[in-house]
C-alpha cells in the first residue's frame, strides 16, 4: 500500500516535469529558452517516472535497465539540447556579423 | 482504462499521418515523421508485436528519418547547390487549383486501399477457430531451432520471405549507387561534425550500441529481437562514426565492402541450395542443426546489413 503510494507520487512528480516542459516549449520565447524547458522534461521527468516505475515493478535488474535508459536518455538528451544551441548561436552570429 | 490508452493512441496515430501529409513544410514533415513512428512502435508493443515494434522504431523511424534529415539538406538554402529545389516560405507557395485529371488518381488509390482494409478484415474474420497456421508454428517450434515463435517463423518456417527481406536492402543499395550516379541527385557532401562534445558522445554510444545489438541478436532466439533490429543498432554505429568524421566505411578496400555487403545474403542463399541438395526442400534446416545454422545466418546478415545502412549514408553524405 505504501510502496503503491509512493509509486503514484513518483509518477505524478514526473508527469508534472513533462506538463511543464511541453507548456515552457510552446510558450517560452526563444529557443534557449525553449531548449531549457525541454531538457527539464527530459532529465527530470524521465527520472522520476523512471524511478516510479523501478518501484512498481519491484525487481533490481529491472532497476538497474531503467536506471541505465535514464542516463542513456541524459547523455543523448543533454548532446543535441548542446548541438541545437550551438548550431543556432553559431546562425545567429554570422547573421549579425553580416548585418554590419 | 486500455480502452482510452489505445483509443488515444490510435487518434494520435491517425492525427500525426495527417500532420505528416499536410505540414506545410518539408522540416516538419520530416519531424512529425519521427513522431508518427514512434507512436506507430507504441501502436505495436500494444499489439503485441514487440518484434515488428522494435524495427518500426529502428528501421522505419530511426534509419528512414536520417535519410529524410539528410535530403532535408537539399532543400535548405544553405547547402543546396541547385536553386529551383529550395523550399519557399508556406505562404509563397501558390496552389494551383486542382483538375478533375489530378484528383482521380488520389480517389482510386483511396479506394483501393478502403478495399484492401476490408479484405484484410475478412481475412482476419475467417481465421479458423485454431488461429490459423498459428497452432501448427507453435507445435514444430522444437524442430525449428530457436525458442521465440516470430523468429521461428522468419528465419525457419518462412526463411525465403527473410531471404528476400535481406536481398530487397542489397536491392536498395544498388538502386541508391545507380541513381546516384546522375549529377541531377548527386548532393554535395556534408563536412563532418568537428564539435568535440557530438564526437565525444559518439564514442561513448559506439560501445552501447554495438553490446545492444549483438543482446538483440542473441535475445532473438528465445524473445523479441533478431537480425534486423540487430542489424539497424550496428549501422547506427556506422553512421554515428561517419557522422563524427570518422569515415570507417571507406577506410575499407572496395573488395573488402563488397564481401562485407554481400556476405549475409550470400550465406542465406548457399545454405539454402546446400541444404536443397541434401534434403531436396530449399532451407530446409535439419532440426539437430537448426538452431546453430539460424544464429549463424543471422549474424552474417545482421552484419550485412548494417554494412548496407552504413554504405548508403555513406555513399548519400559524402
Amino acid at each position: 500500500m505504501i510502496k503503491e503510494v509512493f509509486v503514484v507520487i513518483l509518477l505524478a512528480v514526473g508527469c508534472f516535469f513533462f506538463l511543464a516542459g511541453t507548456l515552457g516549449l510552446l510558450r517560452f520565447p526563444n529557443l534557449y529558452a525553449r531548449l531549457h524547458a525541454l531538457t527539464n522534461a527530459d532529465n527530470l521527468g524521465v527520472g522520476f517516472i523512471a524511478a516510479g516505475m523501478a518501484l512498481y515493478i519491484g525487481s533490481p535488474w529491472t532497476a538497474v535497465k531503467l536506471f541505465f535508459i535514464w542516463i542513456l536518455t541524459l547523455l543523448s538528451g543533454a548532446t543535441t539540447s548542446y548541438l541545437i544551441a550551438r548550431f543556432r548561436k553559431e546562425h545567429d552570429d554570422s547573421a549579425n556579423g553580416n548585418g554590419k | 482504462m486500455e480502452l482510452l490508452t489505445d483509443g488515444l493512441l490510435a487518434l494520435l496515430t491517425a492525427y500525426l499521418a495527417f500532420r505528416c501529409m499536410l505540414a506545410p513544410k518539408l522540416s516538419k514533415t520530416v519531424f512529425t515523421f519521427f513522431a508518427f513512428g514512434l507512436i506507430l512502435a507504441l501502436m505495436w508493443i500494444r499489439l503485441g508485436a514487440v518484434d515488428v515494434a522494435i524495427a518500426e522504431a529502428a528501421i522505419a523511424s530511426g534509419f528512414m528519418g536520417v535519410l529524410l534529415l539528410d535530403s532535408l539538406r537539399d532543400f535548405s538554402p544553405s547547402y543546396s547547390e541547385f536553386e529551383d529545389n529550395i523550399e519557399q516560405p508556406p505562404n509563397q507557395v501558390a496552389f494551383a487549383k486542382r483538375s478533375l485529371s489530378q484528383w482521380v488518381p488520389a480517389i482510386a488509390s483511396g479506394a483501393g486501399l478502403l478495399l484492401f482494409l476490408f479484405i484484410a478484415l475478412q481475412a482476419v474474420r475467417e481465421v479458423p477457430a485454431g488461429g490459423g497456421l498459428a497452432a501448427f508454428a507453435e507445435a514444430k517450434l522444437p524442430e525449428s531451432g530457436a525458442e521465440h515463435p516470430v523468429t521461428a517463423v522468419l528465419l525457419n518456417f518462412r526463411a525465403y520471405d527473410t531471404l528476400l527481406e535481406v536481398a530487397v536492402i542489397l536491392m536498395g543499395l544498388l538502386a541508391i549507387f545507380a541513381a546516384g550516379g546522375i549529377r541531377q541527385f548527386r548532393k554535395p557532401s556534408l563536412p563532418p561534425a568537428k564539435d568535440p562534445v557530438l564526437r565525444k558522445a559518439i564514442l561513448i554510444f559506439t560501445p552501447l550500441l554495438f553490446l545492444f545489438g549483438a543482446f538483440l541478436l542473441y535475445i532473438g532466439k528465445s524473445g523479441p529481437g533478431g537480425a534486423f533490429q540487430a542489424a539497424v543498432l550496428w549501422g547506427a554505429i556506422g553512421i554515428l562514426l561517419h557522422l563524427g568524421g570518422w569515415r570507417i566505411f571507406n577506410a575499407l578496400s572496395r573488395r573488402m565492402r563488397r564481401i562485407i555487403i554481400i556476405a549475409g545474403p550470400l550465406f542465406f542463399l548457399l545454405t539454402g541450395f546446400a541444404l536443397m541438395a541434401r534434403s531436396g526442400t530449399f532451407l530446409a534446416y535439419p532440426p539437430a542443426f537448426a538452431g546453430f545454422l539460424i544464429l549463424i545466418i543471422e549474424t552474417l546478415a545482421a552484419v550485412s546489413i548494417a554494412a548496407a545502412l552504413t554504405a548508403i549514408y555513406a555513399f548519400l553524405t559524402d
